[in-house]
């Protein structure tokens, strides 16, 4: 077997023909958002714990924020689709489904961001926990961006009935 | 309140031997927004009923409904019996 054969066998094993041509399957995610969100909110707190060096528990907080900020981006992909591709455009039941999913998150993120204010706000004054460092910051910035692409995901997920099997796979 | 809107598109496609992605290319749709029409779980705008009905060049109403449709062997022995009577 030439290499060039080999490298098309590895490519149709692990799938990732489908992947590139946006073959992948929508799949309806339901609860998966959820856990990324939580692990967003634990990277962050771990990371906001750490005040002064950089140590195990901020690495740890790290790993698992950054680690759900990819994961945010990459249940975009595998989750219902939103994302036309030259040969599959998106339809009028995906569309309808994108509209709502983006009207709606645009509405929690905005409440979200709402209570945040006002939360600094009240941080201020009873002498809570607020950002100081940039990291806290960068961080919040990367966290909200997360939500962004994480809501629309979870909410078109529960939107979506149950995909149906697919017989031509 | 939602009104239930019935149709035949997994029997007229089984008839015609047509798998869902075959359906689905020729009225310019993801597959599964056909099996979501199929099991009832979406309602097709007027123009995603109006291709399907032309592309099985039937009349829309004899794939879309707001009752549900009587079952085929129904039909068929309805047939039989009409052309076993007496003229």
């Amino acid at each position: 077997m030439t290499l060039l054969a080999r490298m098309d066998r590895l490519v149709y094993a692990t799938r990732l023909d489908r992947v590139l041509f946006r073959r992948v399957q929508p799949r309806t995610l339901r609860w998966t958002p959820l856990s990324v969100f939580a692990a967003l909110i634990a990277g962050y707190v771990l990371m906001a714990k750490t005040v002064e060096r950089p140590d195990r528990v901020f690495i740890v907080g790290w790993l698992l924020f950054y680690g759900a900020y990819i994961a945010a981006a990459f249940l975009r992909i595998f989750g219902p689709r939103f994302v036309p591709s030259a040969l599959h455009p998106l339809d009028e039941r995906e569309m309808t489904v994108k509209m709502r999913a983006y009207a709606l998150s645009g509405i929690l993120l905005t409440g979200l961001t709402m209570l945040g204010c006002f939360y600094l706000a009240a941080a201020g004054l009873l002498g809570w926990w607020q950002p100081h460092s940039p990291n806290d910051w960068i961080a919040l910035g990367f966290g909200v961006q997360a939500t962004a692409m994480l809501l629309p995901t979870m909410i078109a997920s529960w939107a979506e009935p149950r995909a149906v099997p697919d017989q031509d796979d | 309140m939602t009104t239930m809107l019935y149709n035949r598109i997994a029997v007229f496609r089984a008839e015609r031997g047509l798998s869902r992605r075959e359906l689905a290319e020729a009225v310019g749709v993801n597959n599964q927004t056909i099996g979501y029409l199929e099991r009832g779980d979406y309602k097709p705008s007027l123009e995603l009923a109006m291709k399907i009905a032309s592309y099985f060049a039937v009349p829309i109403e004899l794939l879309f409904a707001f009752q549900p449709f009587e079952p085929v062997a129904d039909t068929l022995r309805r047939a039989a019996a009409a052309e076993g009577a007496p003229q």
